[in-house]
């Protein structure tokens, strides 16, 4: 071997070597790979599988998902944290991307693949019960019933997934009465409306798939909001597409302008794939999506009678001021109890970890918002309880702020003991959004043990058997053990050893 | 003895990749002897580049064409080093291109084709029985500019057109669905259209003119809400049954549905009295590109094919009435009745669209 070909391979091997060593703790699916497409999609693309494999059975070309709520990963994208980690992007609309210019100019094609309308699932009882005729139901009737007391709903959180914006802007578009494409005033004029029509909701998520989970599961929520493909999904609920209208998702696979020409022939491959005959007809019998092609008819049960099709905002401001009414005036106010391991396993960079992701948190909270901190160790250290009001919204954010930064970690773990003690501060029922955040770095070493929580959760009332803890698995804490105090309580458990705390925190939000 | 093992496998990675390319290169050169040609076009051309008998007929003459879909507007836009061709649809976008480019004059323009309105059945029932449309048998028809704009203006709703109770979807304000106006061809042209007929059937010209229009092109515009980028994509909710029930995209489109599928129940083509042509443009970036250009105007085949796909081959009119006999129901062959109003320079268009999104 030659003097100069060795410092080479040395070289290339240090390079395979960091390799290894960033892949061993790191997510791999930002690795790029020659015939594998690294896309960027929307969270219910996932019931996909069967059709990426076909796809890449017809041309070699493997498409590797990262889910991710529509709207967030518009914000990845403009923020430019997609370039160079992703190859294409497929969301169910790109309606909302193309208001954000700094996303827009990312995206190069983009090809229609499907699509599926916002609609209403009901259950066959309550729809015998309000007498409905499942063709003819318009919006103000859904209004009219959830103001009557006789028709409670879930749907998603319009601030992070596309389904809760299209359903809000539909709702928005026909309770305001709005001819045309909505404006600032209409959503002004329709406020009081929707402010009623929005007590109706029960059941918020930050995704399509857990919000199914959590219906089926409780027994106060009658409907649900979301795509008809999400609920054509669910046994046992009548799909109903309301008459006066609704806002349709046309799933555009989109390639991205930081990728090479290679990558890009691959995303054409890919979707003219996808456009194919069977392809189309294999979309819309496995995920009850609608074809667009004309020569594959939509699945049977997909009801073929035209919808008025509500046009999307098209300016920033006014989709951007809906999402904010929403968030901070509409919808039933979230009330949330953080219960904060700070045992002395968080000393350190753990704890300032923990102090940096609560601070960075506060920029996120709503408005009439009520955020409890629990922080615990071999018990309960203290309860302090901050309220976001919209008289004096830093009041509230800056006792957040301030006890976050009084934290200190010192004693062990009694995870369930605490947890009971949450439960205890919840005993008063408000008419909010309730739930309970986990975090801790450990397993259960004091007070109560697993077992005793259980009985504990299943002698509770049912309004706070319906009040789901949301555990974080952070540093050495065990999955099985918050694992199954998420399926316990109907909750559902967020990784911050893969990803970050903050995001995960900010990932909650969703489901708050 | 990691790192042993690590330098091992890289030495073995590298070998692997060059064996892997070194075969690659053979097989290429065994399998064909033709030259790759890539190009930027509009998305309505997507299909006729991806129909295996246009790749076959390339082939013979010894080309293999890689093209990528942008709007046509926005094709200034991207960076076209490593390109062969632009092919946008409008020779306004063309000429900017080719002079951006330093492509010699004259252009490559091997077919067209004319704006055209989609509707649903229902919806094109209402609209003659307004008199705001002339139907033509079942499945064709003449949509009346002037009556349109006029309702445009008056912000009327289809509950105020006699005949549109009978239809639970056709409620709402009145409008034709168009793409985004100042990234796509076809939203530009639709705008040529309207603002040519507001104009007092002039095109648009002069400062003065832009601002008289542009209250009711704005109007037309904001209506929508958010646009789609694509002719594609209002064409797939079109089909898929979402969307508006009027849309104005190419005869093309229209043609090679319909050769796909035969017939259709619900569609009704409308055809403006007064449109605009789409002038579908070859912008050679390089000697490839020209020859490209120049193959697609001038080959028998690909002139046949071309009309395959709902393009007009230039020149030569009999081709298309021949090829759409069996799709007459639908279409307008010989354009009848149908004025052709010429486009504004590209300086107006992009001004026009501006102040229509603004």
């Amino acid at each position: 071997m030659n003097r100069r070909v060795l410092p080479a391979l040395l070289a290339a091997a240090a390079v395979v070597l960091a390799g290894c060593t960033t892949e061993d703790h790191g997510d791999d699916s930002t690795a790029p790979k020659p015939g594998t497409l690294r896309v960027l999609a929307s969270s219910e693309l996932s019931d996909m599988t069967a059709v990426f494999d076909r796809v890449r059975k017809d041309t070699g070309v493997t498409i590797r998902p990262t889910y991710m709520g529509t709207l967030d990963a518009i914000d990845l994208l403009a923020k430019g944290k997609a370039d160079g980690k992703y190859d294409a992007l497929w969301l169910s609309s790109d309606d909302y991307l193309r208001l954000r210019p700094q996303a827009a100019k990312k995206v190069v094609s983009e090809t229609s693949i499907m699509s599926s309308p916002v609609a209403i699932g009901v259950r066959p009882a309550t729809v015998k019960a309000l007498g409905w005729k499942p063709a003819d139901v318009t919006w103000s009737q859904i209004e009219q019933a959830v103001e009557a007391g006789k028709l409670t709903y879930g749907m998603t959180d319009p601030a992070r997934s596309n389904s809760g914006f299209s359903t809000l802007v539909s709702v928005a578009s026909a309770l305001s009465g709005a001819q045309s494409a909505l404006t600032d005033d209409d959503v002004l004029k329709a406020t009081p409306r929707l402010r009623k029509f929005f007590k109706g909701q029960k059941l918020t998520s930050g995704s399509s798939g857990w919000l199914a989970t959590a219906y089926q599961r409780r027994t106060d929520v009658d409907a649900l909001l979301n795509y008809e493909s999400v609920l054509k999904g669910i046994p046992d609920l009548t799909v109903i597409r309301p008459s006066d209208g609704v806002l349709t998702a046309d799933y555009p696979f989109s390639s991205l302008a930081s990728t090479s020409s290679a990558t890009r022939e691959d995303v054409r491959r890919v979707t003219q794939d996808l456009r194919t005959t069977a392809v189309q007809k294999l979309i819309t019998d496995t995920t009850r999506r609608r074809p667009v092609v004309a020569s594959v008819p939509p699945a049977a049960g997909l009801d073929t009678t035209r919808r008025r099709e509500l046009p999307f905002p098209g300016t920033k401001s006014v989709a951007d001021g809906l999402i904010s009414a929403f968030e901070n005036d509409l919808r039933r106010p979230s009330r949330t109890i953080y219960v904060l391991d700070t045992s002395g396993s968080m000393k350190g960079d753990r704890l300032s970890r923990l102090k940096t992701a609560l601070t960075d948190l506060t920029s996120d909270f709503r408005n009439r918002e009520e955020i409890t901190l629990m922080p615990f160790a071999s018990g309960v250290k203290s309860v302090r309880t901050h309220v976001v009001d919209p008289r004096d919204k830093r009041a509230g954010l800056d006792g957040i702020r301030q006890d976050t930064a009084a934290l200190t970690a010192d004693g062990s773990t009694a995870i369930y003991t605490s947890l009971e003690k949450a439960y205890d501060n919840l005993r008063v029922e408000r008419d909010t959004f309730t739930s309970i955040v986990l975090m801790t770095d450990g397993e259960n070493t004091a007070g109560a043990k697993a077992g005793d929580f259980d009985g504990f959760y299943r002698g509770l009332p049912l309004a706070q058997r319906n009040i789901p803890v949301f555990p974080i698995l952070f540093g050495d804490s065990s999955r099985a053990e918050l694992q199954h105090i998420a399926d316990l309580t109907g909750g559902r458990l967020f990784d911050a050893r893969q990803g970050s705390l903050d995001g995960a925190f900010e990932e909650i939000r969703g489901y708050q | 003895m990691r790192r042993i093992a690590g330098i091992v496998l890289a030495v073995l990675l590298i070998g692997g990749v060059v064996a892997a390319v070194v075969a690659g290169r053979q097989g290429d050169d065994k399998g064909t002897a033709t030259k790759t040609v890539r190009g930027v076009i509009g998305s309505e051309k997507s299909d006729f580049f991806a129909d295996p008998d246009v790749v076959k007929a390339l082939a013979a003459k010894g080309y293999t064409v890689k093209t990528e879909a942008s709007g046509s507007w926005a094709m200034d836009g991207l960076d076209l080093k490593g390109y062969d061709f632009a092919f946008p649809s409008s020779s306004a976008p063309a000429d900017e291109l080719a002079e951006k480019y330093h492509a010699r004059q004259p252009l490559p323009r091997p077919f067209y084709s004319p704006l055209v309105v989609v509707a649903h059945r229902s919806a094109a029932r209402v609209l003659a029985a307004n008199g705001l449309a002339v139907l033509d048998g079942k499945g064709k028809g003449t949509l009346k500019m002037a009556s349109y704009l006029d309702a445009a203006r008056h912000d009327r709703t289809w509950q105020q057109l006699k005949g549109a109770k009978a239809y639970g979807e056709l409620t709402g304000t009145l409008y034709i669905t168009s793409t985004d106006p100042e990234t796509s061809n076809s939203g530009a042209l639709y705008l040529a259209a309207a603002s040519y007929v507001a104009n007092g059937g002039r095109v648009v010209a002069s400062t003065a003119d832009v601002t008289r229009t542009a209250p009711l092109l704005h109007k037309l515009v904001s209506v929508q809400g958010a646009q789609q980028p694509s002719s594609d994509s209002v064409f797939r909710d079109f089909i898929s049954g979402a969307g508006n029930p009027l849309v104005c995209l190419y005869e093309s489109q229209v043609v090679s549905l319909l050769a796909e599928q035969h017939g259709s129940d619900d569609l009704v083509v409308l055809y403006p009295d007064t449109t605009v042509n789409s002038d579908h443009t070859v912008v050679p970036l390089d000697d490839a590109g020209r020859a490209l250009g120049e193959l697609l105007s001038t080959d028998p085949t690909l002139r046949r094919l071309a009309v395959r796909h709902g393009f007009r081959p230039q020149g030569d009119s009999a081709e298309f009435v021949r090829a759409t006999a069996d799709r007459a129901a639908y279409l307008n062959q010989t354009l009848t009745g149908v004025r052709q109003a010429p486009v504004p320079t590209s300086a107006v268009l992009h001004e026009m669209a501006r102040r229509a999104r603004g």
